[in-house]
């Protein structure tokens, strides 16, 4: 099982950071779905990785997104929480007989039943602390939770997309 | 001791991800709260210079709206100086014997400056707004000041770097502006509740005040922000709540948020002298 990061990570950290400043930015459905991809970086790093690498790197990425959006520490916050959690996600999640060597996080790979219960638990996860962290209190609840499930159904989806074109049933990972 | 370390070794996950999350509530809270020296912000030079990359192409879409704005604005001020000029042609104290007549009247020296920038970035459907302009200190600008569109009020300015700066939208949960009513100078805040851009609601508006439809709500210049009289809005509905003892009232704004390319930032070259007089005389700005 890869357990270190590689290039191809590196390439999709700057990938998905580009594509969220420059082009998710100005889409926005109905001004409450939001597509928050870059955190498809945090979930397709590798399954074995070290969780301190995997916090740190949460945390980067966040930042980095924060910086552009002046949103300074709500993403960052969200993103180190997503990446705290996933590794025990992945463990209740582990198939049968253990997660195999060539295993990755790959829709043809480990299947659409695990990769959906894997990804949307995380975006859900990640976009509620960021929505309610933008907020704040407590008030305007349903217009907040509107907002986090319509982004988790857009941001999931833009990120089935991805797997379904990118993402080839035989390499284990390609970005 | 050497158990403390163990315990801080099997738990080191957790202890790093607390201390990541400690630093991020930092963050939040120092940002949200203090004006001025925040460094990781669009207002940074390299940030600043990958949004106005990124504003040079999208611009080009925009060209013809920027136009229509631009002659429209030439339209109104051509307008004016005509008025003006009329106006000085009748009116000939100027020339009058200085004896008779101080002619220096301070007050009609303009004490306002404007600084053009382009918007290089730009929010309207976030809960807290902001805009990124390619103006920074060496244009004179200054965090404080505040930023209108050739047809109203947008914001105000909160950091500034070298040639960035980046402004808090009127569409900012935080973001208060003094206004009045025009045609009555009914004193009211505007303040953005969020949703919908194009409305604000003006509140504090007491119930005896008539007020109809279409009023227009414009700046105070009660504070040093913004010069009096820059307009804001128009009033597009009015209730009464039952339980309230001000209107609820519905703004219009005047200035499209999403279609936002030049603004000007407003200098004020009295506003020290000002706040140091009302610092003195223990009077507390109105707004922050």
């Amino acid at each position: 099982m890869k357990s270190s990061i590689g290039l191809n990570n590196i390439l999709q950290f700057l990938l998905f950071v580009a594509l969220q400043i420059l082009l998710m930015d100005n889409l926005v459905l109905y001004s409450t779905g939001f597509c928050y991809i870059y955190v498809a970086f945090l979930l397709f790093l590798p399954i074995n990785i070290n969780r301190l690498l995997l916090l740190f790197l949460g945390f980067l990425v966040g930042f980095t997104v924060d910086i552009f959006y002046d949103t300074m520490g709500i993403h960052a916050a969200a993103s180190v929480l997503m990446a705290f959690l996933r590794p025990l996600l992945l463990n209740l999640l582990t198939p049968r007989d253990g997660y195999d060597i060539s295993d990755s996080v790959n829709i043809h790979k480990m299947g659409k039943g695990w990769f959906l219960a894997y990804t949307f638990t995380l975006l859900l996860i990640h976009h509620a602390a960021v929505f309610f962290l933008e907020r704040i209190s407590f008030d305007d609840v349903l217009q907040t939770l509107l907002k986090i499930v319509l982004s988790v159904l857009f941001t999931g989806v833009v990120i089935i997309i991805l797997q379904l074109l990118f993402f080839s049933p035989k390499r284990t990972s390609r970005a | 001791m050497r158990n403390l370390f163990a315990f801080i070794y099997r738990f080191r996950a957790f202890l790093v991800f607390v201390l990541l999350e400690v630093l991020c509530v930092f963050l939040i809270v120092r940002y949200n709260t203090y004006q001025g020296a925040a460094f990781f912000n669009s207002a940074n030079k390299y940030v600043g210079e990958v949004l106005e990359f990124q504003s040079g192409i999208t611009d080009y879409f925009r060209l013809a709206n920027v136009n229509s704005t631009l002659a429209r604005e030439n339209a109104v001020l051509r307008q004016e100086l005509l008025q003006y000029r009329r106006a000085s042609l009748i009116d000939s104290t100027s020339n009058l014997d200085t004896t008779f007549f101080a002619v220096t009247d301070t007050l009609k020296a303009y004490p306002f400056v404007l600084h053009a920038g382009r918007v290089i970035n730009n929010s309207v459907r976030r809960t807290n707004n902001t805009l990124t302009l390619a103006v920074g200190t060496a244009d004179g600008v200054e965090p404080g000041m505040g930023v209108i569109a050739s047809n109203g009020v947008v914001g105000r300015i909160k950091t500034v770097s070298k040639n960035y700066s980046t402004a808090t939208s009127l569409l900012h949960s935080q973001m208060l502006i003094s206004a009045k009513i025009k045609k009555n100078n009914t004193m009211g805040t505007i303040k953005w509740a969020g949703g919908d851009y194009r409305t604000a609601l003006l509140d504090y508006v007491p119930l005896h005040v008539k007020l109809a439809k279409g009023d227009t709500v414009v700046t105070s210049g009660f504070n040093t922000v913004f010069p009096e009289g820059i307009m804001v809005g128009t009033i597009s509905s009015v209730a009464k709540e039952p339980d309230k003892s001000f209107f609820t009232i519905k703004v219009k704004l005047a200035v499209d948020f999403a279609q936002l390319s030049y603004v000007y930032v407003v200098d004020n070259r009295k506003t020290a002298e000002r706040e140091k007089l009302e610092q003195n005389a223990g009077i507390l700005p109105n707004e922050e």
